[in-house]
């Protein structure tokens, strides 16, 4: 079954799949040509060649601080989501109890809520509280966001761990501390890293919930651009696109080494 | 009978193993707590505080309980035809998700290639780049002077650009180039668990490869079409930067109104009824999706 040369349908299916795949790439690596052009508007194909979109970006310091923001808030709500998550993953895999699918289903809802409808409201519950505007109210709702990814990669770990290496650890001696700490958190290591990355693009590249918690002095890189955007349509939005390309490459290399990207999805 | 003898064996254990079974039943509570007060902080109580305000007659200082705001974006003819455009958008794009992504599915699934690896890679990679940067790609490609005006105009096909930009399709383009990932890797999961022995079977009674598929392995995958197709439309039904970027103003969708009547407009309790109606589409089409799983299930 295996051995057997291609049937012109396969061919024919390779094919398409290829096309697709092209379909799926292309707007996201035809950026970074243009990045390199010396013409002022986005014109394809790209004339000439110059770094001075990237010299752009370090003469615009509001480009600098937007990263700084939202690198603070996805480090900060990673970190919360990631003990929120794993404790709840622990819970979800290792116990029954009533309620059990139902609570599983509301904590991945973020996933598929409307995001405008989850801006809005949590704009309207920050304000009074003085969160509007800050890099406190940014982390609350980009914890809510990252969580289902913390949960689902925890869950997907944990369901593959060996329960006798824990029961093994217990009947030694240990108690549920020492083996979590000495046993499962090993085990669970590479799956919470993917994790990790993954929740960190979630909340890095976070743009309509963002949109409705920022405002003059605080913004976060998506929407900066998107400002610069409404403005001027020059390369610079290129040159920025081509860095956070190449980190987001650092990143996919990361998890595919880790456990393999395919996992993170199944 | 059966909850007396379940309830009598219930009350004999020994007090050491009560105690070990109190405190594992306190232990999912204890690991769950920070999650539900993340999600009751964080989704259920800002959603009830905007149901709230969708039901009062201003925001703030709210004198009264009204339906008005309901009234408003369900009657007037400008609304409706957001929310029809809305649900279209999402319809079409999950249509065409669908019916784009099943034979990459079914290749994933199902193909013994040594280039199925990088397939799986190429479909995932584009949902961890930035939404701006694939934004600022499709301008690229669209655009007046972009990739596909270019192309037509060396090949002698056009002389003026076409005006690519602005219009609901290119926002359908931009759409499906988003959420196309998610339709393929749900069908696929689907296809892949399907015992292939059905298709074998099929074949053995005479059933030609078009015949095989239609009756035996497009119904078995109907599951997988049906949670891709929640996922893609649910995102796309709440979605603003799409619309607003590939659009340029000329695509009104829900989400860019509710964010109009909010900040723009400052007219809250219309905005807050706005986004509850989209709320309750959402719900309506996870509740179908239920019926369907059950239903599913069930046969």
């Amino acid at each position: 079954m295996t051995a057997s040369p291609p049937r012109p349908g396969e061919r024919l299916l390779a094919g398409y799949v290829g096309l697709v795949l092209l379909f799926l790439a292309l707007p996201v690596l035809i950026v970074i040509p243009l990045a390199f052009s010396t013409d002022a508007s986005l014109i394809f194909p790209p004339r000439g060649f110059s770094l001075k979109w990237f010299a752009n970006i370090l003469e615009r310091p509001e480009f600098a601080s937007a990263f700084r923001v939202s690198a603070t808030v996805a480090v900060v709500a990673t970190s919360i989501s990631l003990v929120v998550g794993t404790l709840a993953a622990l819970a979800f895999v290792r116990y029954r109890f009533p309620g059990r699918d139902t609570l599983l289903l509301v904590f991945m809802t973020p996933l598929i809520f409307p995001a405008i409808v989850l801006a809005a409201a949590l704009a309207l519950v920050l304000s009074p509280l003085g969160l509007l505007r800050s890099i406190a109210g940014l982390v609350c709702a980009h914890v809510v966001l990252t969580l289902p990814y913390m949960l689902r990669t925890a869950i997907a770990t944990l369901s593959e761990i060996d329960r006798s290496l824990e029961e093994a650890a217990q009947t030694l001696g240990a108690n549920r501390w020492r083996t979590f700490r000495h046993v499962t958190l090993p085990l669970l290591r590479p799956g919470l890293l993917a994790g990790i990355t993954f929740s960190l693009i979630i909340s890095f590249d976070e743009f309509t919930v963002s949109m409705f918690l920022v405002g003059p002095g605080l913004m976060t890189l998506p929407l900066e651009m998107y400002n610069y955007s409404e403005f001027t349509l020059d390369p610079t939005l290129a040159a920025i696109s081509t860095i956070l390309l190449g980190l987001t490459t650092i990143a996919i290399v990361v998890i595919e080494k880790l456990v393999g990207l395919g996992r993170q999805f199944s | 009978m059966s909850t007396a003898v379940s309830g009598s064996t219930d009350a004999v254990p020994m007090a050491s193993q009560r105690r070990v079974r109190d405190v594992s039943r306190l232990m999912p509570l204890a690991l769950l707590a920070p999650g539900i007060v993340v999600i009751g902080l964080g989704l259920v109580w800002p959603i009830a505080a905007m149901l709230a305000v969708s039901l009062q007659d201003k925001f703030p200082d709210a004198t009264r309980v009204t339906l008005e705001h309901y009234g408003t974006v369900l009657s007037d003819p400008y609304f409706l035809r957001i929310i029809g455009r809305t649900f279209a958008l999402a319809t079409v794009v999950t249509v065409i998700a669908a019916l784009v992504g099943y034979p990459v599915a079914w290749y994933l699934a199902r193909s013994n290639s040594r280039w199925k690896h990088l397939v799986f890679l190429g479909v995932i990679a584009p949902l961890m780049v930035s939404i701006i940067v694939r934004m600022i790609g499709w301008t690229i490609i669209l655009g007046n002077e972009g990739l596909i005006n270019a192309v037509l105009r060396a090949l002698g096909a056009i002389d003026e650009p076409l005006r690519l930009m602005q219009g609901f399709w290119s926002v359908v383009l931009g759409l499906v180039h988003i959420l196309l990932p998610f339709m393929i890797l749900s069908i696929a999961a689907v296809l892949g668990k399907i015992d292939r022995s059905y298709a074998e079977a099929a074949n053995i009674l005479g059933a030609n490869p078009v015949r095989t598929f239609l009756s035996v392995t497009l119904p078995l995958s109907v599951q997988g079409i049906a949670s891709g197709s929640v996922i893609v439309f649910c995102i796309s039904v709440g979605v603003f930067v799409t619309p607003i970027m590939l659009g340029r103003g000329q695509v009104a969708v829900l989400a860019i109104t509710i964010q109009e009547q909010m900040v723009v407009l400052v007219d809250w309790p219309t905005g807050a009824a706005a986004a509850m109606v989209l709320t309750a589409g959402t719900l309506v089409v996870l509740g179908l999706y239920g019926m369907f799983i059950r239903r599913h299930a069930r046969r």
